[in-house]
Protein backbone atom coordinates (compact mmCIF):
# COMPACT_ATOMS: atom_id res chain seq x y z
CA UNK A 1 0.00 0.00 0.00
CA UNK A 2 1.26 3.63 -0.85
CA UNK A 3 -1.52 5.66 0.87
CA UNK A 4 1.57 8.41 1.48
CA UNK A 5 1.30 8.69 5.31
CA UNK A 6 -0.25 6.52 7.73
CA UNK A 7 0.13 7.41 11.27
CA UNK A 8 -1.44 4.58 14.25
CA UNK A 9 -1.52 5.32 17.82
CA UNK A 10 1.45 7.29 17.62
CA UNK A 11 3.29 8.62 21.26
CA UNK A 12 5.63 11.04 21.92
CA UNK A 13 7.64 12.37 24.94
CA UNK A 14 11.31 13.97 25.13
CA UNK A 15 11.37 13.73 28.37
CA UNK A 16 9.98 10.25 30.51
CA UNK A 17 6.53 11.09 32.10
CA UNK A 18 5.84 14.01 29.87
CA UNK A 19 3.95 13.20 26.36
CA UNK A 20 3.75 15.48 23.62
CA UNK A 21 1.72 13.42 21.52
CA UNK A 22 -0.87 11.22 23.39
CA UNK A 23 -2.13 8.85 20.59
CA UNK A 24 -2.41 9.94 17.08
CA UNK A 25 -4.51 7.64 14.34
CA UNK A 26 -4.42 9.87 11.00
CA UNK A 27 -4.33 9.06 7.48
CA UNK A 28 -3.15 11.54 4.93
CA UNK A 29 -4.59 11.89 1.24
CA UNK A 30 -4.11 14.27 -1.52
CA UNK A 31 -6.24 16.72 -0.26
CA UNK A 32 -4.36 20.05 0.81
CA UNK A 33 -4.48 19.74 4.40
CA UNK A 34 -3.38 22.23 7.30
CA UNK A 35 -2.60 21.36 11.05
CA UNK A 36 -3.47 24.33 13.43
CA UNK A 37 -3.56 23.96 17.40
CA UNK A 38 -2.55 26.46 20.08
CA UNK A 39 1.73 26.68 20.78
CA UNK A 40 3.03 23.88 22.33
CA UNK A 41 -0.08 21.43 21.19
CA UNK A 42 2.66 19.50 19.33
CA UNK A 43 2.58 20.16 15.39
CA UNK A 44 6.23 20.71 14.88
CA UNK A 45 6.88 17.24 17.02
CA UNK A 46 4.57 15.28 14.93
CA UNK A 47 6.17 17.01 11.92
CA UNK A 48 9.40 15.80 12.79
CA UNK A 49 8.18 12.51 13.47
CA UNK A 50 6.85 12.40 10.29
CA UNK A 51 10.31 12.97 8.68
CA UNK A 52 12.18 10.67 10.31
CA UNK A 53 14.11 13.16 12.93
CA UNK A 54 11.95 11.39 15.88
CA UNK A 55 11.32 7.95 16.21
CA UNK A 56 7.62 7.45 18.02
CA UNK A 57 7.57 5.84 21.78
CA UNK A 58 4.88 3.73 20.78
CA UNK A 59 2.59 3.30 17.31
CA UNK A 60 4.56 3.75 14.09
CA UNK A 61 4.17 5.93 11.39
CA UNK A 62 4.38 4.76 7.76
CA UNK A 63 5.72 6.95 5.18
CA UNK A 64 4.53 5.31 1.56
CA UNK A 65 4.51 2.12 2.87
CA UNK A 66 7.93 2.63 4.90
CA UNK A 67 8.04 2.45 8.48
CA UNK A 68 9.95 5.20 10.08
CA UNK A 69 11.60 3.38 12.26
CA UNK A 70 13.42 0.76 9.69
CA UNK A 71 15.04 3.49 8.06
CA UNK A 72 17.11 7.09 8.58
CA UNK A 73 16.09 10.38 8.39
CA UNK A 74 18.49 10.92 5.48
CA UNK A 75 16.65 7.68 4.12
CA UNK A 76 13.49 9.63 3.99
CA UNK A 77 14.40 12.72 2.38
CA UNK A 78 14.06 11.86 -0.78
CA UNK A 79 10.72 11.31 -0.46
CA UNK A 80 9.64 13.38 2.43
CA UNK A 81 10.76 17.20 2.75
CA UNK A 82 9.81 19.21 5.84
CA UNK A 83 10.70 23.36 5.95
CA UNK A 84 11.49 24.07 9.38
CA UNK A 85 9.45 26.25 11.42
CA UNK A 86 12.12 28.25 12.45
CA UNK A 87 14.95 28.63 9.53
CA UNK A 88 18.05 29.56 11.35
CA UNK A 89 17.87 25.51 12.45
CA UNK A 90 17.50 24.68 8.83
CA UNK A 91 20.11 26.96 7.06
CA UNK A 92 23.71 26.24 7.95
CA UNK A 93 25.40 27.21 4.53
CA UNK A 94 27.46 29.99 3.72
CA UNK A 95 25.64 31.41 0.37
CA UNK A 96 22.24 30.99 -0.76
CA UNK A 97 23.11 28.78 -3.67
CA UNK A 98 24.86 25.99 -1.97
CA UNK A 99 22.12 25.68 0.63
CA UNK A 100 19.71 25.41 -1.50
CA UNK A 101 21.57 22.75 -3.86
CA UNK A 102 22.88 20.75 -0.76
CA UNK A 103 19.03 18.49 -0.83
CA UNK A 104 19.64 18.01 -4.27
CA UNK A 105 23.36 16.91 -4.38
CA UNK A 106 22.68 14.07 -1.97
CA UNK A 107 20.13 12.23 -3.21
CA UNK A 108 20.88 12.66 -6.75
CA UNK A 109 24.79 12.83 -7.01
CA UNK A 110 24.67 14.94 -9.75
CA UNK A 111 25.82 18.86 -9.90
CA UNK A 112 24.19 19.88 -13.24
CA UNK A 113 20.74 18.62 -12.67
CA UNK A 114 21.13 19.49 -8.38
CA UNK A 115 22.09 22.80 -9.64
CA UNK A 116 18.76 23.46 -12.04
CA UNK A 117 16.53 22.12 -9.90
CA UNK A 118 18.26 24.81 -6.53
CA UNK A 119 17.69 27.63 -9.69
CA UNK A 120 14.00 26.74 -10.22
CA UNK A 121 13.53 26.76 -6.77
CA UNK A 122 15.16 30.06 -5.86
CA UNK A 123 13.27 31.50 -9.05
CA UNK A 124 10.06 30.55 -7.37
CA UNK A 125 10.58 32.54 -4.73
CA UNK A 126 12.03 35.16 -6.04
CA UNK A 127 16.04 35.28 -4.67
CA UNK A 128 17.43 34.32 -7.93
CA UNK A 129 19.35 37.49 -7.45
CA UNK A 130 20.94 36.05 -4.39
CA UNK A 131 22.83 33.30 -5.10
CA UNK A 132 25.91 34.25 -3.42
CA UNK A 133 25.00 36.03 -0.63
CA UNK A 134 25.47 34.94 2.95
CA UNK A 135 22.23 34.03 4.11
CA UNK A 136 22.83 35.43 7.31
CA UNK A 137 23.25 38.55 5.98
CA UNK A 138 19.58 38.47 4.81
CA UNK A 139 16.53 39.45 6.34
CA UNK A 140 14.29 36.74 8.20
CA UNK A 141 12.00 36.76 5.64
CA UNK A 142 14.43 36.02 3.01
CA UNK A 143 15.76 33.13 4.85
CA UNK A 144 12.50 31.22 5.60
CA UNK A 145 12.07 31.83 1.71
CA UNK A 146 15.62 30.12 1.17
CA UNK A 147 13.95 27.46 3.72
CA UNK A 148 11.47 26.93 1.27
CA UNK A 149 13.41 26.92 -1.83
CA UNK A 150 15.85 23.98 -0.36
CA UNK A 151 13.11 22.03 0.30
CA UNK A 152 11.52 22.48 -2.79
CA UNK A 153 14.53 21.42 -5.12
CA UNK A 154 14.58 18.31 -3.90
CA UNK A 155 10.92 17.76 -5.08
CA UNK A 156 9.29 14.82 -2.87
CA UNK A 157 6.28 13.96 -3.23
CA UNK A 158 5.28 15.00 0.28
CA UNK A 159 6.28 18.18 1.08
CA UNK A 160 5.67 19.77 5.21
CA UNK A 161 5.54 23.44 5.86
CA UNK A 162 6.16 23.80 9.63
CA UNK A 163 4.38 28.07 9.82
CA UNK A 164 5.69 29.09 6.22
CA UNK A 165 4.48 32.51 6.82
CA UNK A 166 6.48 33.19 9.35
CA UNK A 167 7.68 36.94 9.18
CA UNK A 168 6.35 37.65 5.56
CA UNK A 169 3.98 40.64 4.27
CA UNK A 170 1.33 40.01 2.21
CA UNK A 171 3.04 39.74 -1.16
CA UNK A 172 5.19 37.09 0.52
CA UNK A 173 1.65 35.50 1.92
CA UNK A 174 0.78 35.28 -2.08
CA UNK A 175 3.56 33.56 -2.76
CA UNK A 176 3.83 30.93 -0.58
CA UNK A 177 -0.49 30.14 -1.22
CA UNK A 178 0.66 30.25 -5.12
CA UNK A 179 3.46 27.40 -4.50
CA UNK A 180 1.33 25.41 -2.12
CA UNK A 181 -1.19 25.51 -4.74
CA UNK A 182 1.00 24.75 -7.39
CA UNK A 183 2.43 21.83 -5.32
CA UNK A 184 -1.16 20.37 -4.68
CA UNK A 185 -1.47 20.98 -8.43
CA UNK A 186 1.27 18.49 -9.19
CA UNK A 187 -0.62 15.84 -7.02
CA UNK A 188 1.89 15.95 -4.08
CA UNK A 189 0.66 15.61 -0.75
CA UNK A 190 0.75 19.62 1.34
CA UNK A 191 0.95 19.21 5.17
CA UNK A 192 0.93 22.95 6.70
CA UNK A 193 1.52 23.78 10.60
CA UNK A 194 -0.20 27.10 10.85
CA UNK A 195 -1.36 30.08 12.94
CA UNK A 196 -2.61 31.88 10.67
CA UNK A 197 -6.18 31.47 9.95
CA UNK A 198 -7.64 33.36 7.57
CA UNK A 199 -4.57 31.71 5.68
CA UNK A 200 -6.05 28.56 6.32
CA UNK A 201 -9.81 29.15 5.39
CA UNK A 202 -8.61 29.99 2.15
CA UNK A 203 -6.19 27.59 1.09
CA UNK A 204 -6.70 24.01 2.12
CA UNK A 205 -9.45 21.48 1.69
CA UNK A 206 -8.88 19.48 5.23
CA UNK A 207 -8.00 20.79 8.75
CA UNK A 208 -6.89 19.31 11.66
CA UNK A 209 -7.04 20.32 14.91
CA UNK A 210 -4.42 19.72 17.58
CA UNK A 211 -4.76 19.73 21.32
CA UNK A 212 -2.46 18.95 24.39
CA UNK A 213 -0.86 16.13 21.88
CA UNK A 214 -4.32 14.97 20.52
CA UNK A 215 -6.17 15.56 17.52
CA UNK A 216 -9.31 17.34 18.66
CA UNK A 217 -11.21 17.92 15.41
CA UNK A 218 -10.58 16.60 11.59
CA UNK A 219 -12.98 17.42 8.43
CA UNK A 220 -12.98 19.55 5.65
CA UNK A 221 -11.70 23.02 6.13
CA UNK A 222 -15.53 24.70 6.46
CA UNK A 223 -16.64 21.59 8.87
CA UNK A 224 -13.67 22.39 11.12
CA UNK A 225 -14.41 26.27 10.90
CA UNK A 226 -18.16 25.32 11.67
CA UNK A 227 -17.17 24.00 15.28
CA UNK A 228 -16.61 27.27 16.95
CA UNK A 229 -17.12 25.92 20.32
CA UNK A 230 -14.45 22.95 19.90
CA UNK A 231 -12.10 25.27 18.61
CA UNK A 232 -12.84 27.43 21.59
CA UNK A 233 -11.85 24.79 23.83
CA UNK A 234 -8.66 23.98 21.45
CA UNK A 235 -8.13 27.82 22.02
CA UNK A 236 -8.35 28.46 18.30
CA UNK A 237 -10.50 31.55 16.67
CA UNK A 238 -12.28 31.35 13.94
CA UNK A 239 -11.11 32.96 10.60
CA UNK A 240 -12.13 36.51 10.56
CA UNK A 241 -14.53 36.36 7.87
CA UNK A 242 -16.40 33.33 9.75
CA UNK A 243 -16.78 34.97 12.70
CA UNK A 244 -18.42 37.87 10.72
CA UNK A 245 -20.82 35.76 9.11
CA UNK A 246 -21.27 34.55 12.38
CA UNK A 247 -21.82 37.93 14.01
CA UNK A 248 -24.11 38.86 11.41
CA UNK A 249 -26.97 35.65 11.58
CA UNK A 250 -25.73 33.89 8.81
CA UNK A 251 -26.05 29.85 9.04
CA UNK A 252 -23.36 29.72 6.69
CA UNK A 253 -19.50 29.02 7.60
CA UNK A 254 -17.70 31.31 5.25
CA UNK A 255 -14.64 30.70 4.64
CA UNK A 256 -12.90 33.33 2.12
CA UNK A 257 -13.64 36.78 1.56
CA UNK A 258 -15.23 36.88 -2.07
CA UNK A 259 -17.27 33.90 -0.66
CA UNK A 260 -19.01 36.57 1.73
CA UNK A 261 -19.03 39.15 -0.90
CA UNK A 262 -21.29 37.21 -2.88
CA UNK A 263 -23.55 36.08 -0.48
CA UNK A 264 -24.23 39.49 0.32
CA UNK A 265 -24.57 40.78 -2.84
CA UNK A 266 -27.21 37.72 -3.17
CA UNK A 267 -28.98 38.83 -0.28
CA UNK A 268 -28.99 42.75 -1.39
CA UNK A 269 -30.54 41.68 -4.39
CA UNK A 270 -33.12 39.78 -2.93
CA UNK A 271 -33.95 42.07 -0.14
CA UNK A 272 -34.09 45.08 -2.87
CA UNK B 1 20.14 28.39 30.59
CA UNK B 2 21.24 24.46 30.41
CA UNK B 3 25.00 24.71 31.69
CA UNK B 4 27.85 21.90 32.05
CA UNK B 5 27.51 21.28 35.42
CA UNK B 6 27.13 18.71 38.06
CA UNK B 7 25.06 20.47 40.41
CA UNK B 8 22.06 18.94 42.18
CA UNK B 9 19.41 20.94 42.43
CA UNK B 10 18.47 20.10 46.19
CA UNK B 11 17.40 22.04 49.10
CA UNK B 12 19.81 20.82 52.35
CA UNK B 13 21.43 22.90 54.64
CA UNK B 14 24.42 21.70 52.96
CA UNK B 15 23.51 24.37 50.12
CA UNK B 16 22.30 26.40 51.96
CA UNK B 17 26.21 27.12 52.85
CA UNK B 18 27.45 30.01 50.86
CA UNK B 19 29.88 29.54 48.48
CA UNK B 20 33.05 31.05 50.33
CA UNK B 21 32.64 28.74 52.99
CA UNK B 22 32.57 25.79 51.20
CA UNK B 23 36.05 26.82 49.38
CA UNK B 24 37.55 27.14 52.74
CA UNK B 25 36.12 23.50 53.46
CA UNK B 26 38.55 22.61 50.79
CA UNK B 27 41.18 24.62 51.80
CA UNK B 28 41.35 23.43 55.48
CA UNK B 29 40.27 19.70 54.24
CA UNK B 30 43.43 19.46 52.52
CA UNK B 31 45.88 21.42 54.50
CA UNK B 32 44.98 20.40 57.82
CA UNK B 33 45.73 16.01 57.15
CA UNK B 34 49.11 17.52 55.48
CA UNK B 35 50.00 19.81 58.84
CA UNK B 36 48.94 16.70 61.01
CA UNK B 37 49.77 13.78 59.00
CA UNK B 38 48.37 10.98 61.31
CA UNK B 39 45.92 8.92 59.80
CA UNK B 40 43.45 9.85 62.55
CA UNK B 41 43.22 12.70 61.18
CA UNK B 42 42.66 12.32 57.82
CA UNK B 43 39.81 9.60 58.55
CA UNK B 44 38.41 12.17 60.96
CA UNK B 45 38.08 14.37 57.67
CA UNK B 46 36.69 11.91 55.43
CA UNK B 47 34.16 10.79 57.93
CA UNK B 48 33.22 14.49 57.91
CA UNK B 49 33.04 15.08 54.68
CA UNK B 50 30.87 11.84 53.57
CA UNK B 51 28.44 13.11 56.81
CA UNK B 52 28.34 16.44 54.71
CA UNK B 53 27.86 14.92 51.12
CA UNK B 54 25.21 12.54 53.03
CA UNK B 55 23.72 15.50 54.85
CA UNK B 56 23.34 17.29 51.23
CA UNK B 57 21.83 14.48 49.82
CA UNK B 58 24.05 14.27 46.95
CA UNK B 59 26.50 11.11 48.22
CA UNK B 60 24.87 8.76 45.62
CA UNK B 61 26.64 11.58 42.67
CA UNK B 62 30.08 10.94 43.78
CA UNK B 63 30.01 7.02 43.83
CA UNK B 64 31.03 6.82 40.31
CA UNK B 65 33.61 9.46 41.40
CA UNK B 66 35.15 7.35 43.94
CA UNK B 67 35.15 4.03 42.17
CA UNK B 68 37.27 5.89 39.94
CA UNK B 69 39.88 7.07 42.36
CA UNK B 70 40.08 3.66 44.24
CA UNK B 71 40.93 2.35 41.17
CA UNK B 72 43.51 4.16 40.86
CA UNK B 73 44.04 4.29 44.23
CA UNK B 74 44.49 0.93 44.57
CA UNK B 75 47.40 0.45 41.84
CA UNK B 76 49.54 2.77 44.06
CA UNK B 77 48.65 0.36 46.87
CA UNK B 78 49.99 -2.68 45.22
CA UNK B 79 52.92 -0.61 44.00
CA UNK B 80 54.22 0.90 47.17
CA UNK B 81 53.23 -2.15 49.24
CA UNK B 82 55.17 -4.23 47.01
CA UNK B 83 58.11 -1.83 45.92
CA UNK B 84 58.76 1.19 48.10
CA UNK B 85 61.62 2.07 48.67
CA UNK B 86 62.07 2.33 52.61
CA UNK B 87 59.92 -1.35 52.62
CA UNK B 88 61.43 -3.23 55.88
CA UNK B 89 58.35 -4.81 57.83
CA UNK B 90 56.61 -7.56 55.85
CA UNK B 91 52.73 -7.37 56.24
CA UNK B 92 51.66 -10.26 54.75
CA UNK B 93 52.09 -12.43 51.72
CA UNK B 94 49.90 -13.32 48.24
CA UNK B 95 51.17 -15.85 46.72
CA UNK B 96 55.28 -15.25 46.26
CA UNK B 97 54.35 -11.31 46.24
CA UNK B 98 55.07 -9.77 50.01
CA UNK B 99 53.79 -6.78 50.89
CA UNK B 100 55.48 -4.43 53.71
CA UNK B 101 53.70 -2.27 56.11
CA UNK B 102 55.99 0.98 55.33
CA UNK B 103 54.35 1.09 51.62
CA UNK B 104 50.98 0.29 52.50
CA UNK B 105 50.94 3.21 55.23
CA UNK B 106 52.36 5.68 53.04
CA UNK B 107 49.96 4.38 50.01
CA UNK B 108 46.90 4.58 52.70
CA UNK B 109 47.85 8.27 53.70
CA UNK B 110 48.53 9.11 50.13
CA UNK B 111 45.06 7.65 49.33
CA UNK B 112 43.16 8.89 51.80
CA UNK B 113 44.78 12.85 51.34
CA UNK B 114 43.62 12.66 46.93
CA UNK B 115 40.09 11.39 48.57
CA UNK B 116 39.94 13.76 51.02
CA UNK B 117 40.72 16.85 48.19
CA UNK B 118 37.87 15.05 45.76
CA UNK B 119 35.20 15.08 48.30
CA UNK B 120 36.31 18.49 49.70
CA UNK B 121 36.02 19.65 46.15
CA UNK B 122 32.87 17.30 45.37
CA UNK B 123 31.04 18.83 48.13
CA UNK B 124 31.30 22.52 46.71
CA UNK B 125 30.15 21.71 42.79
CA UNK B 126 27.80 19.34 43.67
CA UNK B 127 25.89 21.68 46.40
CA UNK B 128 26.76 25.25 44.51
CA UNK B 129 24.99 26.35 41.83
CA UNK B 130 28.45 27.54 39.00
CA UNK B 131 26.51 31.25 38.81
CA UNK B 132 26.05 31.78 42.31
CA UNK B 133 29.90 30.85 42.85
CA UNK B 134 30.75 33.26 39.94
CA UNK B 135 28.73 35.83 41.66
CA UNK B 136 30.38 35.43 45.07
CA UNK B 137 33.76 35.33 43.53
CA UNK B 138 32.76 38.34 41.58
CA UNK B 139 31.32 40.36 44.64
CA UNK B 140 34.50 39.73 46.75
CA UNK B 141 36.71 41.27 43.73
CA UNK B 142 37.30 38.92 41.15
CA UNK B 143 37.00 41.25 37.76
CA UNK B 144 34.08 40.43 36.02
CA UNK B 145 35.26 39.83 32.80
CA UNK B 146 36.68 36.51 34.48
CA UNK B 147 33.83 35.62 35.97
CA UNK B 148 31.45 35.90 32.94
CA UNK B 149 34.26 34.19 31.32
CA UNK B 150 34.21 31.17 33.62
CA UNK B 151 30.44 30.60 33.64
CA UNK B 152 30.54 30.87 29.96
CA UNK B 153 33.15 27.92 29.73
CA UNK B 154 30.44 26.08 31.52
CA UNK B 155 27.89 27.20 28.90
CA UNK B 156 29.75 26.43 25.78
CA UNK B 157 29.81 23.10 25.71
CA UNK B 158 25.78 21.77 26.37
CA UNK B 159 25.89 25.23 24.04
CA UNK B 160 27.86 23.55 21.41
CA UNK B 161 26.08 20.05 21.41
CA UNK B 162 22.64 21.69 21.27
CA UNK B 163 24.11 23.48 17.62
CA UNK B 164 25.32 20.42 16.49
CA UNK B 165 21.90 18.33 17.09
CA UNK B 166 20.60 21.52 15.41
CA UNK B 167 22.51 20.73 12.43
CA UNK B 168 23.01 17.27 12.33
CA UNK B 169 19.09 17.40 12.19
CA UNK B 170 19.08 19.84 9.20
CA UNK B 171 22.15 17.63 7.08
CA UNK B 172 19.84 14.28 7.43
CA UNK B 173 16.57 16.12 6.83
CA UNK B 174 18.18 16.91 3.23
CA UNK B 175 19.59 13.57 2.78
CA UNK B 176 23.05 13.51 4.39
CA UNK B 177 23.83 10.49 5.94
CA UNK B 178 24.78 11.28 9.72
CA UNK B 179 23.35 7.61 11.38
CA UNK B 180 24.80 4.12 11.66
CA UNK B 181 28.27 2.99 11.18
CA UNK B 182 30.82 4.90 12.77
CA UNK B 183 32.42 5.18 8.71
CA UNK B 184 29.52 7.06 8.47
CA UNK B 185 29.22 9.41 11.17
CA UNK B 186 32.98 10.24 10.34
CA UNK B 187 32.11 11.59 7.16
CA UNK B 188 29.08 13.41 8.87
CA UNK B 189 31.53 14.97 10.93
CA UNK B 190 33.91 16.89 8.80
CA UNK B 191 30.97 18.56 6.81
CA UNK B 192 29.76 20.14 10.90
CA UNK B 193 32.94 22.12 11.78
CA UNK B 194 32.21 24.71 9.21
CA UNK B 195 28.70 25.33 9.96
CA UNK B 196 29.45 25.02 14.05
CA UNK B 197 32.38 27.17 14.03
CA UNK B 198 30.43 29.65 12.30
CA UNK B 199 27.54 29.06 14.03
CA UNK B 200 29.46 29.95 17.51
CA UNK B 201 30.38 33.09 15.90
CA UNK B 202 27.59 34.34 15.27
CA UNK B 203 26.40 33.54 18.88
CA UNK B 204 29.10 34.83 20.04
CA UNK B 205 28.56 38.25 18.35
CA UNK B 206 25.13 38.51 19.38
CA UNK B 207 25.86 37.77 22.72
CA UNK B 208 28.60 40.31 23.02
CA UNK B 209 26.05 42.70 21.68
CA UNK B 210 23.69 41.74 24.24
CA UNK B 211 26.20 42.58 26.98
CA UNK B 212 27.28 45.49 25.87
CA UNK B 213 23.65 47.11 25.08
CA UNK B 214 23.38 46.47 28.89
CA UNK B 215 26.07 48.18 29.84
CA UNK B 216 29.08 45.37 30.64
CA UNK B 217 31.96 47.26 30.38
CA UNK B 218 29.79 50.39 31.78
CA UNK B 219 32.41 52.02 34.55
CA UNK B 220 31.07 52.09 38.21
CA UNK B 221 30.10 49.84 40.44
CA UNK B 222 28.12 47.03 39.50
CA UNK B 223 25.17 45.86 41.77
CA UNK B 224 24.41 42.01 41.50
CA UNK B 225 21.17 40.44 40.52
CA UNK B 226 20.62 38.22 43.67
CA UNK B 227 20.87 39.69 47.13
CA UNK B 228 23.79 38.77 49.25
CA UNK B 229 22.38 36.17 52.01
CA UNK B 230 24.36 36.81 54.75
CA UNK B 231 23.68 34.46 57.42
CA UNK B 232 24.87 35.03 60.64
CA UNK B 233 26.23 31.03 60.85
CA UNK B 234 28.16 31.81 57.70
CA UNK B 235 30.37 34.08 59.37
CA UNK B 236 30.41 31.43 62.32
CA UNK B 237 31.37 28.62 59.63
CA UNK B 238 33.74 30.69 57.81
CA UNK B 239 35.91 31.15 61.47
CA UNK B 240 35.11 27.89 62.71
CA UNK B 241 37.33 26.64 59.27
CA UNK B 242 39.69 28.93 59.90
CA UNK B 243 40.63 28.27 63.40
CA UNK B 244 40.85 24.53 62.95
CA UNK B 245 43.17 25.11 60.34
CA UNK B 246 45.31 27.71 62.74
CA UNK B 247 44.51 24.74 65.81
CA UNK B 248 46.39 22.17 63.90
CA UNK B 249 49.50 24.45 62.77
CA UNK B 250 49.89 25.31 66.69
CA UNK B 251 48.91 21.68 67.88
CA UNK B 252 52.10 20.86 64.99
CA UNK B 253 54.18 23.65 66.09
CA UNK B 254 53.51 22.59 69.89
CA UNK B 255 53.90 18.89 69.19
N1 LIG C 1 13.59 19.48 22.13
C1 LIG C 1 12.63 19.46 23.08
N2 LIG C 1 12.87 18.96 24.30
C2 LIG C 1 11.93 18.93 25.25
N3 LIG C 1 10.68 19.39 25.08
C3 LIG C 1 10.36 19.90 23.89
C4 LIG C 1 11.32 19.98 22.82
N4 LIG C 1 10.71 20.53 21.75
C5 LIG C 1 9.46 20.81 22.13
N5 LIG C 1 9.23 20.43 23.41
C6 LIG C 1 7.95 20.55 24.15
O1 LIG C 1 6.98 19.77 23.48
C7 LIG C 1 5.73 20.44 23.44
C8 LIG C 1 5.23 20.55 22.01
O2 LIG C 1 6.14 21.38 21.29
P1 LIG C 1 5.98 21.66 19.74
O3 LIG C 1 7.15 22.45 19.32
O4 LIG C 1 5.73 20.38 19.03
O5 LIG C 1 4.66 22.56 19.72
P2 LIG C 1 4.01 23.33 18.51
O6 LIG C 1 2.61 22.84 18.42
O7 LIG C 1 4.84 23.22 17.29
O8 LIG C 1 4.00 24.83 19.05
P3 LIG C 1 4.20 26.21 18.25
O9 LIG C 1 2.86 26.58 17.72
O10 LIG C 1 4.63 27.16 19.31
O11 LIG C 1 5.23 26.00 17.20
C9 LIG C 1 5.94 21.77 24.13
O12 LIG C 1 5.47 21.67 25.45
C10 LIG C 1 7.43 21.98 24.12
O13 LIG C 1 7.84 22.67 25.24
MG1 LIG D 1 5.93 24.52 16.20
Amino acid sequence: MNSSIVVEDLHFAYNKGEEVLKGISLVFDRRSTAIIGQNGAGKTTFAKLLKGLLKPDSGSISIKGIDTKNTTAAGLSRHIGLIFQNPNDQIFKSNVLDEVMFGPLNIMKEEKRARDLALGALEKVGLVNELEQNPYDLTLSQRKLIAIASVLAMDTEIVIFDEPTIAQDHRGKEMIKGIIRELVGMGKLVLTIMHDMDFVAETFERTIVFSQGQVALDGSTREVFTQEELLKKAGLERPHVTRLGAKLGCSHTFLTAEEFVSFAKKSDHRGG
Amino acid sequence: METLSLYVDRDSPVHRVDPISKLLYILAATAIPIILPSLLTAAVVLAISVALLLLGRTFRRVIPLISVIVFVLLTILIIQGLFRAGNVTPLFQLGSLIFYREGLLYAVRISLRVINIMLAFAILILTTKPSDLFETLVRKGLSPRIGYVLSSVLQIIPQMQNTVGTITDAQRSRGMETEGSLAVRLRAFIPLIGPVVMSSLTQTRERSIALEVRGFSAKGKKSFLNEEIQEPYHRFIRWGLLLSIILALVWRVAA
